[in-house]
């Protein structure tokens, strides 16, 4: 029986993962090796791919996707994180809000997202917004909002009033009591909706693609134009270099830090 | 939760308390109404008026013709009917296969905790991405999966045609979120109370009676929940639809998501498209009112 529970986990853990494993595989082959092996073996592992992908053309950026998607996740998750914390204070202490805002923050998680982008788009063109990091990193803290708020209200309703109440005997103002004594408590569900809320970020692509289309494309929307870029048919090799090189930085992030995305993803869920 | 027992003249320190709760709710509702109440009145009001890209600054109030516009065309109706039976299909698929590893597997992973990252790991990849990656696996000159299907079986079908590019979608969506799935029914069945196993161990029930008469039921709340969350992503579907395969040949993968974001950008058809949008706005806010309705109603008659 043991070995049956082994047999279906590598079984699943391989079919989960089968096209970031054929993609990791092909981004190590060339392209000689590429037409007459597709298979899932290397015989000659190359570097050529991620060396040609490192090189900037005028018309192909890494870096720079790379950098826009890490200043617009940044952007989103650490302006979600401002905005929700107070808020939450409020929503888990008062009874303030419960009626109305809460279930309008979590329900937006729910709502399908393409109603808000053409109305932004439209906002966006007339405020100059279009194509900046500072407009798409607007966009995803909302995205970001209302995890962030669930499971900051979760975690602050944890905390005992008494402690509140103790400080506000010894004199502390409300915002001293956030930022003394709640934040070091509720730190770990801090962290939770940092990784998660960076991981949600990068990950995004409907925004990036409809209000970027130049100096703040991020790399989930960049990695497709290294699929159109050779012009023939697709390099294979290039284009899963690419790939592994946008979806890696989250990977990692998540393969670390599985146990506090486990963590909200529930909590997220739970509520909802 | 306490409802404000209302009319009742608060005290001053009440007062100031309800103001403070307010102060610090006022930056988050600012940034709501700002990206989300404005864009969606402004929305409304397009949605009634004549316009396209040239008139944005101008649109001239022309009634109800832009719904009409969309209500008449079969591809929206096409996108909402593909929205629905992916959204079905997928959250029961993923659900189904999630509960039967959490369930499965949980004697190895109550050993072994760091297993579940790589069963995570299809969480944290870019749904664009894996859309992306199954271009190459599915590729004919080059694709892995046209590879070893030619050499065991000699014959490899077409996986992105008009009648299979939904069955492969399916697929696609199904192995990526099967993981979200999975993760909350391990959590809800490590939740259940050890004494509860050992009280029906006691009364002699079979594996199977435990888990049909105990586990399951236990865990009817997060299944609901699971096939609700997953619903409304199979629903909602874009990245991965969009990456792999677009609209598909003659729209047939176009979701009501894709309906909308080519109505917009490639068409140019901006008042069909918000139109549409709204309809899905008014069609979503309607089922979560009945849902949270719902369940506040069942909350309070077991309480």
């Amino acid at each position: 029986m043991k070995i049956l529970r082994w047999i279906v986990y590598v079984v699943a853990v391989l079919a989960l993962n089968f096209p970031v494993i054929a993609t990791l595989v092909t981004s190590f082959k060339s392209s000689g090796e590429l037409s007459i092996n597709p298979g899932l073996w290397i015989n000659q592992p190359t570097i050529e791919n991620y060396l040609a992908v490192l090189q900037v053309s005028d018309r192909l950026n890494i870096y720079a996707y790379l950098a826009n998607s890490f200043m617009v996740s940044a952007i989103g998750t650490i302006l979600a994180i401002l905005l929700a914390f107070p808020a939450a204070y409020a929503l888990a202490r008062g009874d303030f809000g419960r009626r109305f805002l809460m279930p309008a923050i979590v329900n937006l998680r729910a709502v399908p997202l393409i109603i808000f982008a053409i109305p932004i788009y439209m906002m966006y063109q007339a405020v100059g917004l279009l194509d900046t990091q500072l407009g798409l990193g607007l966009i995803l803290t909302i995205v970001n909002l209302p995890l962030a708020v669930v499971v900051l209200v979760n975690a602050i309703a944890d905390v005992p009033v008494e402690l509140d109440e103790a400080a506000k005997i010894d004199g502390a103002a409300t915002w001293q009591i956030m930022a003394g004594i709640i934040r070091p408590v509720v730190r770990p569900a801090l962290v939770t909706c940092a990784i998660f809320g960076f991981i949600t970020a990068w990950n995004e692509f409907l925004f990036g693609l409809m209000l970027t289309t130049n100096n703040a494309v991020p790399v989930t929307v960049g990695a497709s134009f290294f699929f159109a870029a050779s012009g023939g048919g697709v390099q294979w090799g290039l284009a899963s270099a690419v790939m592994i090189v946008g979806a890696l930085p989250p990977a990692i992030l998540g393969l670390i830090m599985y146990r506090q995305i486990s963590g909200s993803l529930t909590a997220g869920a739970v509520k909802g | 939760m306490a409802a404000p027992t209302s009319r009742q003249p608060l005290t001053r320190a009440e007062r100031m308390r309800r103001r403070e709760w307010a102060l610090l709710t006022t930056p988050l509702v600012i940034f709501l109404l700002l990206f989300l109440g404005f864009p969606t009145v402004l929305d409304i009001i397009y949605s009634l008026s004549q316009v396209t890209f040239e008139t944005l600054r101008s649109p001239r109030l022309s009634g109800l013709g832009n719904y009409g516009d969309a209500l008449t065309d079969d591809a929206f109706w096409s996108a909402c009917w593909f929205s629905l039976r992916f959204g079905v299909l997928t959250a029961v698929a993923e659900c189904l296969i999630g509960l039967f590893l959490a369930i499965f597997l949980a004697p190895l992973l109550e050993k072994r905790p760091a297993l579940m990252a790589l069963l995570m790991l299809p969480l944290m990849v870019a749904p664009s991405m894996v859309g992306l990656m199954y271009r190459l696996v599915l590729n004919e000159f080059g694709g892995p999966v046209p590879y070893y299907l030619e050499m065991f079986f000699n014959n490899s079908p077409a996986f992105l045609d008009a009648d299979t590019a939904f069955w492969t979608l399916c697929v696609v969506e199904t192995l990526q979120w099967t993981p979200f799935a999975f993760l909350l029914f391990y959590t809800a069945y490590e939740a259940i109370p050890g004494e509860t196993r050992q009280a029906a161990q006691i009364d002699g029930a079979s594996r199977w009676q435990m888990l049909t008469l105990i586990e399951l039921p236990l865990m009817l709340p997060t299944i609901a929940v699971a096939v609700f969350i997953r619903f409304i992503d199979g629903f909602r579907v874009f990245d991965n639809v969009y990456t792999l395969v677009g609209s598909g040949p003659g729209g047939v993968t176009a979701s009501i998501s894709i309906y909308i974001y080519e109505a917009f950008f490639k068409d140019g058809a901006i008042g069909k498209a918000i139109a549409a949008s709204i309809l899905l706005f008014v069609v979503s806010l309607v089922v979560l009112v009945m849902l949270s309705w719902l369940a506040r109603r069942r909350k309070g008659a077991i309480s």
